[in-house]
């Protein structure tokens, strides 16, 4: 049987006709993470230890799903997480996934190792965004980033903390997967029974990290596994003093990507942050940490009131959002919730899947006998043990 | 698949399967009765979760640790394990010198096939013996003092196989010591017959260091559970342990504590040490696992003496989460018998080197510089989720 775009109705079918489409080391990198993948499944088994208790008789017929965030007011109480490395999922890449989010004005996070550039991705859209910094040894490459995303009218930046080091993904050892794609003779077979890919790939223009290429070789030309590119080129001595510089030079909306501690929360509030990401990356970087969502109460508690606070990672349902919303999270966000649709089916597949997750969060907030996202509060919780 | 292809636990175990005549695989692998506590020991660290620090600046991170009086290079460490020479020809001869080459602690049990006196001419690392009392005393005396002449750190009392286990792949795949053929064992025998060759040009199979002592572990086919069960005394008593550790009179570990009262009886014998472990699941079945088990121990004894972690240890992370709740150092059996049978001392060093980068890595993701810094703040247990 084939499988078609319409037949997705879940996360579940995108990522498998995803998987038909991609070869697959490709397909791997995006669905693969750290060590034995334990973070990686628990980031979404953790929504199930708790339930949500409905009220009813509550007059439901019109809900409101914006809440604002970072001084920004999105249509939808999520938004996609910055993500590497776009066009090796879909030969338009960043530009599908930013034109999806356009149309229903929720952010857009871009990476700093996007495949399209910032100053083109702000000539395409103008609804909120997001840029993702990585704070390099090479303190010209992050000027750089930085005054060209403030030069492009990004609206927040986000430092992502916890890639200090590359993350253990053994799916990336075992298929070979670099970035640009390097043919080996394992992962040939692959790449050869997915012509489409191909053909794609090689016709729509070259393959590049214009925010990194004019300062590195790892950007461009030679293969590079994106573990090396952590380990190599990030600044592992990077400190709190060093991000709080950032921050102020920055001088705008500024968010930590992969807080995980109550103690690391509130020293972002310290040095000026309007945001944090509680994240631990997917997955893909410390197996057996925490998940966000176990996190999530402490962190509200100590912090809610001071900045944003976003839970990231895991989500795969309406009600997963609804209930970290109901913790106290601001928004939600999320990389292979888009990702596996973008791979799927270009920019109309980011659509369907925001679609989908758009008419879920109505359903199920209709369910629950809520209108607007401030409705939603701890009472519509009980955990399990 | 070669050695260059592993990466993990499954994948050592995969090659070590395909390599070993399967009597021989199933007796590392398998556990007593179903099983139950062989599977708890590695899942037990999976209901708890790190929770990282950011932007410590962490930079090279110190991994070393102090156990038996000896500093070593990272916090983990072969657990003692009988009869290597069935793994691979150069049996605990690979094991030491991959240990030594790590910095980090070789045991030798009292079943290996080297004696004592070989092991510490190879290799001046770090090294622990185990000890079983046997009936005979004067085989324990003789043990203790070559350990001492040969210039050994560390002595370990293993007091949890007073009987031996019920392990049922054995019974099914009559597993005996000296491989004995029988009819069923004759089909996997022939099916490796690099082993075969391996095994019987180098060198003559024995339980070295008792074989001047009693006949049993050399020349009849016996079955390791009737050996324990025929030489080990089934009597022993904290006065026999602590007649040990007088005798021994160094840094001296119980290995197979499981109580928090055991432990507390442990310091007031003398000991410096304890290893917290159930034989890897190979005694008693539906027993507690060592990381179920492990705070509560150190929060009681935590202070008087080391706590070593012993089974279930997998991966990088799980040696960080038993050091967060207490442990000083883990140690482990099957992970390093399947490198060893993979690949011999080239597939020890092949397996350390993972584990010393995992460690290493995850200190960095969890913003620690060293491991005191991994302190019980930094381990939540599911359990305590509540609104
Ligand atoms: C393929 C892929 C690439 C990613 N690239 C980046 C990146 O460049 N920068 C970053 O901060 N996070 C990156 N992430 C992490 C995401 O921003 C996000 O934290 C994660 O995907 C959330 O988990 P989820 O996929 O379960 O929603 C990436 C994730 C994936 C799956
Ligand atoms: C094949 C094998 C032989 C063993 N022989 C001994 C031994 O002679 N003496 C001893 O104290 N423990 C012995 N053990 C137990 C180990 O020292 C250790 O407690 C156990 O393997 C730890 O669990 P793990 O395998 O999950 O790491 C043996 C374990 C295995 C797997």
């Amino acid at each position: 049987m084939i499988m078609r775009l319409k037949d997705c109705h879940n996360f579940g079918d995108f990522r498998k006709l995803a998987k038909l489409k991609l070869p697959s080391p490709i397909f791997h990198y995006i669905d693969g993470a750290a060590d034995d993948e334990i973070t990686y499944a628990r980031n979404t088994s953790a929504f199930d230890d708790v339930d949500l208790v409905p009220n009813v008789l509550r007059g439901v017929e019109n809900v409101d799903l914006s809440t604002t965030i970072f001084g920004k007011k999105l249509d939808l109480p999520f938004y996609l997480s910055p993500t590497a490395l776009q066009r090796l999922f879909h030969y338009d890449g960043e530009r599908a996934v930013g034109k999806a989010a356009k149309k229903f004005n929720t952010m857009f996070g871009v990476s700093a190792l996007a495949t399209v550039s910032v100053e083109e991705i702000s000539s395409l859209i103008d609804t909120p965004k997001m840029f993702q910094f990585y704070f390099h040894k090479d303190r010209g490459l992050n000027d750089s980033c930085l005054e060209r995303a403030k030069a492009a009218n990004f609206d927040v930046m986000a430092l992502t903390v916890d890639t200090i080091t590359g993350g253990n993904r053994e799916r990336d050892l075992r298929t070979g997967f670099t970035s640009p794609p390097k043919l080996t003779l394992s992962s040939l077979f692959s790449f050869a029974t997915k012509p489409m890919w191909g053909i794609n790939y090689l016709t729509k223009g070259k393959f590049e990290l214009p925010h990194l290429q004019d300062f590195v070789k790892e950007g461009t030309s030679t293969n590079s596994s994106i573990g090396n590119y952590f380990s190599t080129m990030l600044d592992q001595s990077m400190n709190w003093k060093d991000a709080e510089k950032l921050c102020s030079q920055w001088g705008g909306h500024f968010a930590l990507k992969g807080i995980m501690s109550v103690e690391d929360a509130k020293k972002a509030v310290d040095i000026g942050c309007t945001g944090i990401m509680v994240s631990n990356h997917g997955g893909r970087q410390l197996d057996g940490s925490r998940s966000p969502f176990d996190q999530l109460a402490e962190i509200v508690d100590a912090v809610g009131d001071k900045l944003d606070v976003i839970c990231e990672g895991g989500i795969h349902r309406g009600t997963h959002m609804l209930k970290a919303l109901s913790l106290g999270a601001k928004a939600c966000s999320g990389g292979r919730l888009y990702l596996y649709a973008l791979a799927a089916a270009g920019q109309p597949g980011v659509e369907r899947a925001l679609e989908l997750y758009k008419s879920e969060l109505v359903r199920d907030m209709k369910l629950m006998g809520c209108t607007k996202i401030s409705d939603l509060n701890r009472n519509n919780l009980r955990f399990r043990k | 698949m070669s050695l260059q292809n592993c990466y993990n636990f499954d994948d050592f175990r995969k090659l070590a399967k395909k390599k070993l005549p399967s009597p021989i695989f199933h007796y590392i692998d398998g556990g007593a009765d179903d099983e139950i506590t062989l599977k708890r020991n590695t899942k037990s660290f999976d209901e708890c979760d790190l929770v990282p620090n950011i932007l410590a600046s962490v930079g090279k991170p110190d991994l070393s640790t102090t156990i038996f009086g000896k500093k070593i290079d990272m916090p983990l460490f072969l657990s003692p394990c009988a009869m290597q020479r069935l793994y691979h020809h150069d049996g605990d001869k690979a094991s030491a010198r991959a240990a030594d080459k790590f910095g980090t602690f070789y045991s030798m049990s009292t079943m290996a096939n080297n004696t004592i006196e070989e092991i510490s001419n190879i290799s001046g690392g770090p090294k622990l013996f185990q000890l079983y009392v046997h009936k005979d005393q004067s085989i324990t005396d003789d043990l203790i003092d070559r350990c001492r002449r040969s210039g050994f750190d560390g002595m370990c009392l293993t007091v949890d196989t007073l009987v031996a286990g019920n392990r049922e792949r054995d019974h099914r795949t009559g597993f005996t010591t000296p491989p004995k053929l029988t009819l069923q064992s004759l089909m996997s025998f022939a099916l490796h017959p690099s082993w075969v060759f391996n095994y019987l040009t180098h060198g003559k199979f024995k339980l070295a260091n008792v074989a001047t002592k009693t006949d049993k572990g050399t020349n009849i086919a016996k079955s390791v559970i009737e050996y324990i069960n025929e030489q080990y005394d089934p009597a022993m008593n904290w006065k026999d342990a602590e007649y040990c550790v007088k005798k021994w009179n160094g840094p001296f570990a119980l290995k197979g504590v499981m109580s928090v009262e055991d432990a507390k009886r442990a310091i007031d014998i003398g000991c410096t040490a304890i290893m917290i472990s159930n034989h890897g699941g190979r005694q008693l079945d539906g027993s507690r696992s060592p990381f179920d088990q492990v705070k509560a121990i150190s929060d009681a004894v935590g202070d008087k003496l080391e706590i070593i972690l012993d089974g279930g240890v997998r991966r990088g992370t799980h040696v960080l989460k038993a050091i967060a709740a207490g442990a000083k150092a883990c140690s482990f059996g099957k992970m390093f018998l399947f490198s060893l049978a993979a690949g011999g001392q080239q597939g020890v060093e092949h397996l350390l080197k993972n584990m010393h980068e995992e460690i290493n890595r995850n200190m960095v993701l969890m913003g620690c510089k060293n491991l005191k810094e991994l302190n019980s703040s930094k381990l939540i247990y599911r359990t305590s989720n509540k609104i």
